[in-house]
């Protein structure tokens, strides 16, 4: 009897402690996130959304190319290419060039700043960036070196433009904004940081070679 | 007889009804905790909140359905593209240089050996006074992460299988984590490809050192790190057409 009473008490503090530990972590319930969360991802992922459907329409453009090409008996040869144009530019292995905006760095920018710089235009959508003249891909990270930042090797200095391909009005309003990346960085980094649009810019292609050595294709 | 009773029940009690009374009393504790905490959370539930929450999960539905068809659709270009490669030397060469990029972009499937990192909100009881956002996962964490995976040499990222390319941003919303497109929970999954030593490397690089590895010690974020020999990543689904940079030079 006093076995099970005990046996019993044991079970309903432990489904209490359960449920209070899980109190205490984070709402991952879509439900349980505060309105103001919510409104703000439905802003995001409509946003994310509308470029994911701008982006099937392009691929099923390229797709009614091959069709056209095969139906007339014609060579692939120039879909592809112009996929092969696409897939370097996205990857940062061919020069582009386009509208954007261009931001002067001057002063003492650690590695977490300029990363979540980075980051952050990345997020409002710029499609290609380099810092002065190193082109930024997917391995690409700030990191302090004995002397100065390093990215991919090279050094940058405490002067430096990043300059990012996209639309100009979006991109700048998002680091501008009150309380954005800029107002963010300007309470904690002694840096000065003007960004201005620009309609003319010209990227160049990643020196590093990004085939990967290790990773290999699933066939 | 009633005296010999009464003398039973004393002399049999002290050995588990002091347990009882200890135990109820633990139970009072955690139940007007759990109580407190779970009150708040309902009231802020409120109507509108549930028509907030439906539209979320009506995107990331349509999300889920428009990745899919992203993902069929390239599929599908590349099966042109490989019944296309018969047919001349030239388009051979070029389909071998797509599947190159595809490979060098993130854009292809990738397997080898590599590092596997998991991170988690920490178990622990937020203690009075206490932040709670200081014991999830933020943002900054997987930053971190992922900045001493890519300096440490890694080839190939993905989180929580949502591999990162050239235009990826990891993205906080209050607590939520946004990477690419995808909204995603904690656990977080960290996997990366690179030369051996990748994960000793990172985690002794200081961009894990210098920040995310104090916040786990601290706060008691959940963390788990394994190497291993063959680790697959998928490619990156999302949308790669520019609307905004156009190549300076074609590929020869």
């Amino acid at each position: 009897m006093a076995q099970a009473s005990l046996t019993a008490v044991a079970l309903l503090i432990g489904m209490l402690l359960v449920g209070q530990l899980r109190s205490q972590a984070r709402p991952t319930e879509i439900s349980s996130l505060p309105a103001q969360e919510l409104s703000q991802l439905i802003e995001t992922l409509g946003g994310r959304n509308r470029e994911l459907r701008t982006g099937l329409a392009d691929i099923r453009e390229q797709l009614r190319d091959y069709r056209v090409a095969e139906s007339q008996g014609q060579s692939a040869l120039d879909v592809t290419r112009e996929d092969l144009r696409r897939i370097t530019a996205f990857a940062g292995l061919a020069a582009v060039e386009g509208q954007g905006i261009v931001l002067e760095v001057d002063g003492t920018l650690d590695a977490i700043a300029l990363n979540d710089l980075i980051n952050e235009l990345r997020n409002a959508g710029a499609e290609a960036l380099a810092v002065d003249e190193i082109r930024l891909t997917q391995r690409s990270v700030a990191i302090q070196g004995p002397t100065s930042l390093l990215i991919d090797g090279i050094e940058v200095g405490e002067r430096f433009r990043l300059r990012a391909i996209g639309s100009p009005e979006g991109l700048l309003a998002t680091i501008e904004r009150p309380g954005g990346i800029i107002s963010q960085l300007e309470q904690f980094i002694d840096a000065a940081i003007f960004a201005r649009q620009s309609d003319g810019i010209t990227l160049p292609a990643t020196s590093l070679a990004l085939v990967p050595s290790v990773a290999q294709p699933v066939e | 007889m009633s005296s010999r009773a009464s003398s039973r029940a004393f002399a049999v009690r002290p050995g588990w009804a002091v347990s009882i009374a200890a135990a109820l009393a633990v139970m009072g504790f955690v139940g007007a905790a759990q109580w407190n905490s779970s009150v708040p959370r309902q009231e802020f539930t409120s109507s509108a909140q549930q028509v907030l929450a439906a539209q979320v999960l009506e995107l990331e539905r349509e999300q889920g359905e428009l990745r899919a068809q992203i993902a069929d659709a390239e599929a599908e270009v590349q099966r042109f593209q490989a019944a296309s490669t018969s047919s001349s030397v030239a388009l051979a060469a070029l389909n071998q240089a797509v599947a190159e990029a595809r490979l060098a972009a993130g854009l292809a499937a990738v397997h080898g050996p590599g590092a596997v990192i998991e991170i988690a909100d920490s178990q622990r009881v937020v203690p009075a006074g206490g932040n709670p956002s200081s014991f999830i996962v933020l943002v900054d964490d997987l930053r971190d992460i992922v900045a001493a995976l890519w300096a440490s040499g890694a080839e190939a990222v993905a989180i929580n299988d949502e591999r990162l390319v050239a235009t990826s941003s990891i993205y906080g919303v209050g607590a939520s984590v946004l990477v690419n497109t995808a909204f995603l929970s904690p656990p977080f999954r960290i996997v990366a490809i690179g030369p051996e030593g990748l994960l000793d490397r990172s985690l002794a690089h200081d961009a894990f050192v210098g920040r995310v590895a104090q916040r786990i010690e601290f706060f008691g974020l959940e963390f788990a790190t394994a190497a291993a020999e063959d680790l697959t990543l998928p490619a990156f689904v999302g949308n790669t057409r520019f609307r905004w940079a156009v190549p300076v030079d074609g590929p020869s």
